[in-house]
């Protein structure tokens, strides 16, 4: 990965264009990156990628208009006519909330240089152990190292400059036994360097993981309809605590949705400006989303709008506390922003999202949990998971999962699915564990689709429903 | 922009690779937000960049070109030349296509499009809202895309063709006493796109309950609208890209074998100038066509590049993608046809007319077992007549029910559709899609 070419001195030429033109507001974000890829499927090479990229995305707010443009002609004529030719329109009144003007600098360090770090080799070394696997049928390894500089500076005074390197790994396994098959995909990384794809480790659970699902072939057990809606008492890991507070709390606190901004394709939420403080879950429920947290993979201490990030406690003891913010719906509640701005590219609007969104632990153990549920079923993975537009209604479907026994885990079940409002689900949340993991993800909002990354996780639980 | 791919293809060669591809280009794209029945916000885009591809001794190496300057071709060349022969060759590489090709005429753009400015977007954009509200819808939400764009495909075996495309796409959800109906519309000429009729059928369609009630988890015949349909059964296309087939999807292993209904066919169709997101030619500037995937109940065939159907020992379907194939735009149809919607209505029993659906997730892409969520407006059915809207979750006013099925036990079970085909997209699913209203006899349903 080679240096760049430096344009900063357009973010300070854009700002002070801008200021010419009358402006409320204005800010600008440079944005470069570079990274390379890989793709190994069937124990080949099937793809590589290589980039360097680099844009300008530049916002005005003028006359309580919100105007965006982005471009990739890093050239000051043609940010200067991009400014000077902006247009008014009939439309919302957006006005931001005022935010301390801040200057900062800072980046991430890698621990393994990206730069040094044999990415292929370790994708196709995995894929050599994965394939003398017994019962692997199919197997998708995919493997991205970059990194971002952003440089970003508005009206308001604030000067940030950020370094972000990341590396990330994805893999697919379908394994095989008699005629049956089952299917896992897995991501592993984050905001680092190199020493976050630790290959032993992504071994490790591949094998632990192919294991289970052959095991869940043979030996599971497949549970009617009628038995599945007869169970109250349900343990759920932190995979499916993660997809669930990501979905079902993450999501529909967010402001943009809450307001309607982005009923159109993201959806909208059982969250609305009369219900702010409703009783979500159970008082063993807090949920908190932390941009803060080293190395996640929704690491940032800045966010798109200059913000400095800190802990967001969405749920406290069960009651919605706090919804996720940028300076548009911060003004509106009367509020400051708590940094949830954020976009995947340059050339993107920040959105409202979630950054790494955990259920907080407890003080209970894992044995605890099994034993407390008596009877009832584990949920430890998943693969098939949805849930409805205003996210009151959610389904996740066990890839690993046991049956509880007498206080003890018993026999795979191969079929379980947990399908139950939100309201519900959080409201029989009876214990939590005291340990806690985070699951990486890529979160899609938008159109056009705008993917960042981020974690889910927490807590394990127990669920136990009237 | 032409002399930019004929540049870097003569400086890639004069390095001696074995082939080299390169497709620049130029857009200008705007969105249009539309929230609370206001125009919300605008983003414009304003763009130009490039992608790198060579190969050598079965070596292959993709790069981008970050702009259309000297400097960045010369990095793009010194990143494939420091990085290609550290890299696996790959054995089952078989080359870009030769050319030259003889390509359809190009359709020419639409001026208006091209030249779209804040102003047309507004108007557009409130044309559809005031329609909608007009139509009795309480909310508007949506997005309006303008987009212009020109670009040049050049390869080392005789491809050098530029095309030109302008489109306009709008995506309208409209809320009508708690109910909601999405749909979109895109055209590439601005007289084709018809924001106010579409707006107001859309709100029409989000107000026809006229009251509501609860269904149970069981069977129903369910009638996919458009939107649905197509996201649902384009997945096809997707799967028949041979890289999935390899990697293991549902139709791996089922070349020639039944997976639909005998009267269902679908076509991937890369080359048809009258639908969106066609172009004349591939990624390696093969022609694009029209292939039939799945005829008399069978699949007919994979979708290739010059490389697969190589190793395949078939032809190139036109579907180019330089790594891997991707699908064009899915087109169903059903022979039998019954009218419009009401009178595929009426030969429901007991079923559900569903609107959109979103969220459509695998549990195992192998077997083809997912689930999909409902999202906007469902329509429960008795006896031939739409009897309520199903509602079943309080908080939000969702509407609590989720398909729970096989894709290819569905395409098996597609017993007729509407006379109702259209060209339509959904957030749940790539690309574009022509289909009609189509009825699935004995379809899973789970509520909460």
């Amino acid at each position: 990965m080679s240096e760049m070419e430096d344009y900063s001195e357009l973010v300070g030429y854009a700002i002070s264009s801008a200021e010419k033109h009358d402006v409320d507001y204005a800010d600008a974000y440079l944005q470069s990156a570079n990274g390379r890829s890989y793709a190994v499927e069937q124990g080949r090479l099937n793809g590589s990628s290589y980039y360097e990229k680099s844009g300008i995305r530049i916002r005005l707010v003028k006359d309580k208009r919100l105007y965006t443009f982005t471009t990739n002609k890093m050239d000051k004529d043609k940010i200067g006519k991009l400014i000077s030719g902006y247009k008014g329109f009939n439309g919302v009144d957006t006005v931001l909330s005022g935010e301390k003007a801040v200057t900062a600098k800072y980046k991430v360090e890698e621990r393994k240089k990206l730069a040094d770090a044999d990415v292929l080799k370790d994708l196709l070394e995995i894929d050599k152990v994965l394939s003398k696997t017994k019962h692997m049928k199919f197997r998708s390894l995919y493997g991205m190292v970059g990194k971002v500089k952003t440089v970003f500076q508005n009206t308001d005074g604030s000067v940030i400059e950020a370094a972000i390197p990341a590396a990330q790994s994805f893999a697919s396994i379908t394994v095989e036994s008699g005629r049956e098959t089952r299917q896992r995909f897995l991501q592993f990384g984050g905001v680092g360097g190199y020493e976050l794809l630790n290959r032993s480790k992504i071994e490790d659970t591949l094998l632990d993981e192919a294991k289970a699902l052959v095991n869940v072939i043979d030996k599971g057990v497949r549970l009617s309809d009628s038995e599945m809606k007869r169970i109250r008492n349900v343990v759920i890991a932190p995979e499916i605590t993660g997809i669930a507070v990501h979905e079902s709390i993450g999501h529909p606190n967010e402001a943009d949705r809450v307001f309607l901004r982005e009923a159109a394709q993201a959806g909208t939420s059982y969250i609305n400006k009369d219900n702010l403080g409703l009783e979500i879950g159970s008082p063993a429920v807090t949920i908190i989303d932390d941009p803060t947290i080293p190395n996640s993979n929704g690491f940032y201490l800045y966010d798109d709008e200059g913000v400095r990030s800190r802990p967001r406690t969405i749920v406290r003891d069960g009651i919605q506390d706090e919804l996720l913010l940028n300076r548009s719906y911060a003004r509106v509640l009367g509020k400051k922003s708590n940094a949830a701005a954020r976009s995947d590219y340059y050339s993107n609007e920040p959105l409202i999202r979630m950054a790494n969104t955990y259920l907080k632990p407890g003080s209970a153990t894992f044995e605890e949990l099994i034993s407390e549920a008596r009877d009832g079923v584990y949920i430890k993975s998943f693969m098939e998971w949805n849930i409805d537009d205003t996210r009151s209604f959610s389904r996740y479907q066990g890839s690993e999962a046991y049956m509880i026994k007498g206080g003890r885990l018993g026999k795979p079940v191969k079929n379980y699915r947990l399908e139950s409002k939100t309201i519900d689900f959080w409201h029989a949340v009876r214990l939590v564990d005291r340990e806690f993991e985070l699951f990486l993800g890529n979160c899609g909002k938008g159109e056009p689709m705008q993917g960042v990354p981020v974690t889910m996780g927490g807590a394990s639980a127990l669920l136990s429903f009237g | 922009m032409a002399n930019y791919a004929k540049k870097i293809i003569q400086a890639a060669m004069a390095k001696r690779y074995d082939e080299a591809v390169a497709h620049v280009y130029s857009y200008r794209t705007s969105y249009l937000k539309i929230a609370n029945s206001k125009v919300d916000s605008i983003v414009t885009k304003d763009e130009e960049s490039g992608s790198l591809f060579v190969s050598s001794k079965k070596r292959v190496f993709h790069t981008n070109i970050d702009r259309l300057s000297d400097s960045s071709i010369a990095a793009a060349l010194r990143v494939a030349g420091a990085n290609i022969n550290g890299l696996q060759s790959k054995d089952d590489y078989n080359g870009i296509a030769q050319g030259p090709f003889k390509y359809a005429k190009e359709a020419g753009c639409d001026a208006k499009i091209v030249n779209y400015d804040n102003d047309l977007l507004c108007d557009v954009a409130y044309t559809a809202i005031n329609s909608a509200l007009d139509a009795g819808a309480d909310n508007v939400a949506g997005t309006l895309i303008m987009s212009a764009s020109k670009s040049t495909l050049s390869t080392s075996k005789d491809v050098n063709e530029e095309e030109e495309s302008a489109y306009a796409r709008l995506s309208l959800r409209t809320f009508v006493k708690g109910f909601s109906a999405q749909n979109v519309t895109a055209a590439k000429r601005l007289k084709d796109l018809k924001p106010e009729g579409f707006a107001s059928s859309t709100a029409e369609l989000a107000g026809m309950a006229t009251k509501t009630g609860r269904i149970s988890s069981g069977k129903y015949d369910v009638i996919y609208m458009q939107q649905p349909s197509g996201a649902l059964f384009s997945m096809v296309n997707e799967m028949a890209c041979i890289g999935n087939v390899e990697t293991g999807g549902f139709l791996t292993g089922k070349l020639g074998k039944e997976i639909a209904h005998k009267s269902l066919t679908i076509y991937d169709d890369g080359g048809n100038p009258g639908l969106m997101s066609t172009s004349r030619f591939d990624e390696e500037g093969h022609p694009t066509q029209r292939t039939a995937l799945v005829g008399d109940g069978k699949l007919l065939t994979y979708l290739h590049n010059n490389s697969t159907a190589i190793k395949y020992k078939t032809k190139s379907t036109g579907n180019a993608g330089l790594i891997l194939p991707s699908p064009n735009v899915s087109v169903i149809k059903h022979d039998k046809k019954i009218g419009k919607l009401d009178d595929l209505i009426r030969r429901v029993d007991k079923g559900i007319l569903v609107t959109n659906t979103w969220y459509t997730r695998f549990s195992n892409y192998l077997s083809g077992d997912f689930s999909t969520v409902p999202r906007d407006i469902a329509i429960y059915i008795e006896k031939g007549s739409p009897k309520f809207a199903i509602k079943q979750v309080d908080v939000g006013s969702a509407t609590g029910i989720r398909v729970s099925e096989n894709i290819i036990r569905m395409m098996k079970n597609v017993e007729c559709s509407a006379n109702d085909s259209i060209q339509t997209a959904s957030w749940d699913a790539d690309g574009y899609f022509v289909t009609p209203s189509v009825l699935v006899s004995g379809v899973s349903v789970t509520t909460a």
